[in-house]
């Protein structure tokens, strides 16, 4: 009786060991001090920003359920010391000169057809698709957001810590509250949540992959998400795919992030 | 003679007797129904004659006799509006040509016309965003005087914004910011800002762009309903239609009419319409400022906007107007008051100076401002929220104005804005072939793979074990304009002076719903269960509606009226029936011995039932009869005068300033068979209550 128990002891514990062990396997990851959140994201704003300036090549689609796709070419420029981005649409042919231009917090529209500025509010959506201006400039979580751990998670096979982002009080942002999943390895951000003030979620977008560049001014690689999944989620069944084709440090005439500039491109 | 008649006759002069005899009760119940007759043919004849002119103005205008729209849908058809400001998803016709070829083969089908409706906006940013975007202009061609002359105006705008301060800082909890934006007003203010202003245009432009510009007011928007159609199948058969100023779009070509209503009301200057909206309700309301309380705070309002003409205007201007304005303002303008006070005193206009003011306000001070958003003559952008959900800009040009005839004076009528069906598929966002063979192209060039929201972490994260951060190769260039090409503003406008199409690309393309209109106007329904015979057999995936259906809000205001006007006789005919009900009943107690008599000396049940009913039948002839003639006078006393319309949306209903009413031989037999019936359902139960005396009881009475 006594042999039998004991023997029935011994398995539990293994049972038991086998499932720490495993619970130990899925979360490896260590959840991190408030000091170490802030440095993470200090840590993945700095990489993403430019020294010097900044252009991309990006491709932008949105799906709608039941309508037709929305595809667009876009150059984006960028001049991260002064806050500066000029978003401009190169294809198709009918959108072609079209542009967002951002000069401190104003963001700007400029369509050709009109002829007219129009101040935009930041949670413009790009060309009628579901990305933002924020998609497309260089990140500046540290700046806005006070971040708290939620958890270690896993998504998909990746071991990632989850963090919520607070807006800091008087931050000018478009959203006041995040859920940010980041790669455990590698830091990268892989999944964003923005929530409204009333806390309804409004968009989940996917960073699945990244790329870097060297950048000579820097002495070191500015990242830039190569690819960005944007599902909206208060129009359910609509999604928006950004990919980074190209990116270019070098140095960009100063006239380029004026309103003059972009109207110059189609006069 | 037999027995039977000469039982009627025996009836008869009894009952006129008993009607002679009973004077009072005879009036009451008369007059009764001689109130409920009138009413009656009143009431139909003034229905029919609303319906009618209803009719005639809904069909004649916009709907035509009937309408169809796709049967895949989600709402419904509401041409003058519906419930909600959003307009109805009615679904689309791919290839209008094939209903219209289906549906002309049905008899009685004149004409099939195709429509689409959407809703543009536009917008002229706010005054200082304009001011700013000519200074630009100036600048970039280093004209030092035209620069001279707006940052005039610019320092009038952040004048103005900074009065506005002291009242600010009283109720904002963030003083630090608006210290910051009061600095930036001041700045702009000073001398030395504009010194150099050429030199340093590029960040002067920004400070104003980023720091000024923003504190102003929003820019305003406006919005226009859009009937996408075939122009001129349009002109030719709504016969409402007449352009006013300017011209019919020409055929083959595109462009825009805007309703004469829409361009007074909401693209024409605030102080300019509120003059104009003062001086109508003057001469056609017959309202006067010097004892109307709401026209005088009408009035008073009116001086408060007087920013909106000194925003526009430069120091040439100013100079020009200040000298006229003293010379109207008299002893009412003293001498240090700069043209702001002046504006703003000559826009204070009272009982005594209001046509002076009025006239030279158009003579003197309309050629200096934006009189007009949109002129006829211009090309100018209008922007839709496409149904894909984002804002599609098109340049279009105004042909002219327009207005459905004998309801110029009403809001109704200048429901939509007419444009041919090309302009309307781009405002709506259909996109042509070419333009969906560019996008696929461009598509296929970057092959994204599609992923759904359910299975997207699994895809995007569950393959490999490692995020891949690949590197790119620094001195990888690009030129992002290679085979890109961007057309000049200029070229874009000159463009759409040039767009022709063909009666064949207007009619092989998407319509939302069509106007049938029918030889014969009045064979409505007949025609409509034909048109849905011919939807099934050639399987068009088409619904058909009546004008009233397709109207929307205001065709369900014919049924609203239709169901208050009912409900009204009816209750008036029940009291009528109660009141009548009770006289007889009286009248049948204090008969009873005069009955019993009768009963007595032979008469029988049948007998004295007949003789109750006739009584009540005779009057109601001679009630209803009189009723009738002075219904039938009423209406066509009124179909002379005319009856006046109240208000904007009577004048509608009554398709003009007054309705002519008309009455009908319907009308009159509709009110003679119903107080035929009021008449001896409220005789039956006194008549049972007499034929149910008995002699002996009504001899005890008399004992």
């Amino acid at each position: 009786m006594n042999h039998t128990l004991s023997r029935y002891c011994v398995g539990l514990s293994m049972v038991l060991l086998c499932l720490l062990s495993g619970i130990q396997g899925v979360f490896a990851l260590e959840s991190l001090s408030k000091k170490q959140m802030q440095d993470l994201l200090v840590e993945i704003d700095e990489r993403q920003r430019s020294v010097g300036d900044y252009k991309a090549l990006a491709y932008i689609e949105q799906k709608q359920k039941g309508k037709s796709d929305l595809v667009y070419e876009s150059v984006i420029y960028r001049r991260d010391k002064e806050g500066k981005l000029l978003i401009m649409f190169l294809k198709p042919k009918s959108e072609a000169g079209k542009g967002y231009l951002r000069l401190e917090d104003n963001l700007f529209l400029y369509d050709p057809s009109v002829g007219k500025w129009e101040r935009r509010t930041d949670r413009e959506n790009i060309g009628g698709t579901g990305s933002q201006r924020r998609d497309f400039d260089s990140s500046q979580y540290a700046k806005n957001y006070d971040p708290t751990y939620v958890k270690e998670d896993k998504l998909g096979k990746f071991e990632v810590h989850q963090i919520e982002l607070n807006a800091k009080k008087g931050a000018e942002v478009a959203y006041p509250k995040l859920q940010v999943w980041i790669d455990g390895k590698t830091n990268s951000v892989l999944k964003v949540q923005e929530f409204a003030l009333s806390g309804k979620l409004m968009r989940t977008s996917y960073y699945p992959k990244w790329s870097k560049v060297k950048n000579e001014e820097k002495g070191s690689e500015v990242y830039f998400p190569k690819e960005i999944r944007i599902f909206d989620e208060v129009e359910k069944g609509t999604s928006t795919t950004i990919v980074m084709q190209k990116v270019e440090l070098e140095e960009l005439p100063d006239n380029i992030f004026t309103k003059a500039w972009l109207e110059s491109k189609s006069r | 003679m037999s027995q039977t008649q000469s039982s009627l006759r025996m009836i008869s002069l009894i009952a006129m007797r008993n009607i002679m005899s009973n004077k009072v009760k005879s009036s009451i119940v008369a007059s009764i129904m001689v109130f409920g007759t009138m009413l009656l043919v009143v009431g139909t004849a003034l229905l029919d004659s609303v319906e009618s002119s209803m009719q005639k103005v809904v069909t004649s205008s916009l709907t035509g006799q009937l309408q169809v729209y796709s049967s895949q849908g989600k709402d419904e058809l509401a041409l003058f509006g519906g419930l909600t400001a959003s307009l109805p998803e009615i679904g689309e016709i791919e290839d209008f040509s094939r209903i219209k070829s289906s549906l002309e083969e049905v008899p009685n089908v004149q004409a099939v016309v195709p429509m689409g409706l959407t809703v543009s906006t536009g917008s002229s940013g706010n005054d200082i965003d304009e001011v700013l975007r000519q200074l630009r202009d100036a600048a970039s061609n280093n004209d030092a005087q035209t620069v001279a002359s707006l940052s005039g105006q610019v320092r009038e705008i952040a004048g103005s914004l900074l009065e506005e301060y002291a009242d600010k800082e009283k109720i904002s909890n963030d003083l630090n910011r608006l210290d910051k934006e009061r600095a930036a007003l001041e700045e702009v203010q000073k001398d030395a800002f504009w010194q150099d202003f050429t030199q340093n245009s590029q960040e002067r432009l920004l400070f104003l762009d980023t720091k000024i510009a923003p504190l102003a007011n929003n820019g305003r928007r406006f919005f226009m309903r859009i009937l996408g159609t075939d122009p001129q199948a349009f002109k030719q058969h709504f016969d409402r239609f007449e352009v006013v100023k300017g011209e019919m779009i020409p055929p083959g070509q595109r462009g825009v009419l805007i309703s004469k209503r829409t361009h007074e009301r909401f693209l024409k200057h605030r102080v300019a319409r509120e003059l104009d909206r003062i001086k109508r309700e003057i001469e056609l309301e017959g309202r006067s400022l010097e004892d109307d309380e709401l026209l005088q705070a009408r009035a008073r309002r009116l001086s408060r906007q007087y920013r909106r003409v000194t925003f526009q205007l430069d120091p040439s201007e100013v100079a020009q107007l200040e000298p006229k304005l003293r010379d109207i303002l008299g002893s009412e303008a003293s001498a240090k008051d700069s043209i702001k006070e002046l504006i703003q005193k000559f826009l204070h206009v009272d009982h005594s100076n209001f046509d002076a003011r009025y006239d030279f306000f158009y003579a003197q001070v309309a050629p200096m401002i934006e009189l007009y958003r949109v002129n006829v003559g211009d090309v100018v952008p209008l922007q839709s929220f496409t149904r894909r959900g984002y804002v599609k800009a098109v340049n279009v040009k105004i042909w002219g104005t327009f207005q459905f005839k004998g309801i110029e004076d009403s809001d109704l009528a200048g429901v939509v804005n007419i444009s041919d069906l090309l302009t309307f598929r781009e405002l709506y966002g259909k996109m042509t072939r070419a333009q969906r063979a560019e996008l696929e192209a461009l598509r296929d060039s970057i092959g994204v793979e599609d992923i759904s929201r359910d299975s997207a972490e699994d895809d995007l994260f569950g393959g490999s074990d490692e995020i891949a951060i690949v590197e790119q190769d620094s001195q990888e260039s690009f030129d992002e304009f290679q085979d890109v090409e961007v057309m000049a503003r200029e070229d874009r406008i000159k463009q759409v002076e040039n767009l022709t199409y063909s009666q064949q690309e207007l009619e092989q393309g998407l319509a939302l719903n069509a106007a049938v209109i029918l030889e014969d106007p009045d064979d409505i329904q007949r025609t409509r269960a034909l048109i849905n015979q011919k939807i099934q057999q050639d399987d068009l995936k088409l619904k058909v509606v009546d004008w009233k259906e397709a109207a929307g809000l205001v065709g369900q205001l014919i049924v609203v009226i239709q169901i208050v006007l009912y409900v009204a006789i009816f209750i008036i005919f029940l009291v009528a029936l109660v009141i009548i009900n009770n006289s007889m009943v009286m009248a049948t107690t204090e008969r009873m011995a005069e009955v019993g008599t009768m009963r007595a000396i032979g008469a029988q049940r049948g007998f004295i039932l007949v003789l109750f009913m006739l009584e009540t039948l005779v009057l109601g002839l001679g009630a209803g009869f009189t009723g009738a003639l002075l219904g039938v006078g009423i209406i066509e006393i009124l179909g002379v005068w005319g009856i006046p319309a109240a208000n904007e949306i009577v004048r509608f209903i009554f398709a003009g300033p007054r309705l002519y009413p008309h009455v009908s031989l319907s009308n009159v037999l509709i009110a003679a068979g119903v107080i035929f019936v009021v008449s001896l359902l409220s005789t039956l139960y006194p008549a049972l209550i007499a034929t149910r005396i008995q002699p002996v009881v009504a001899m005890r009475g008399r004992d």
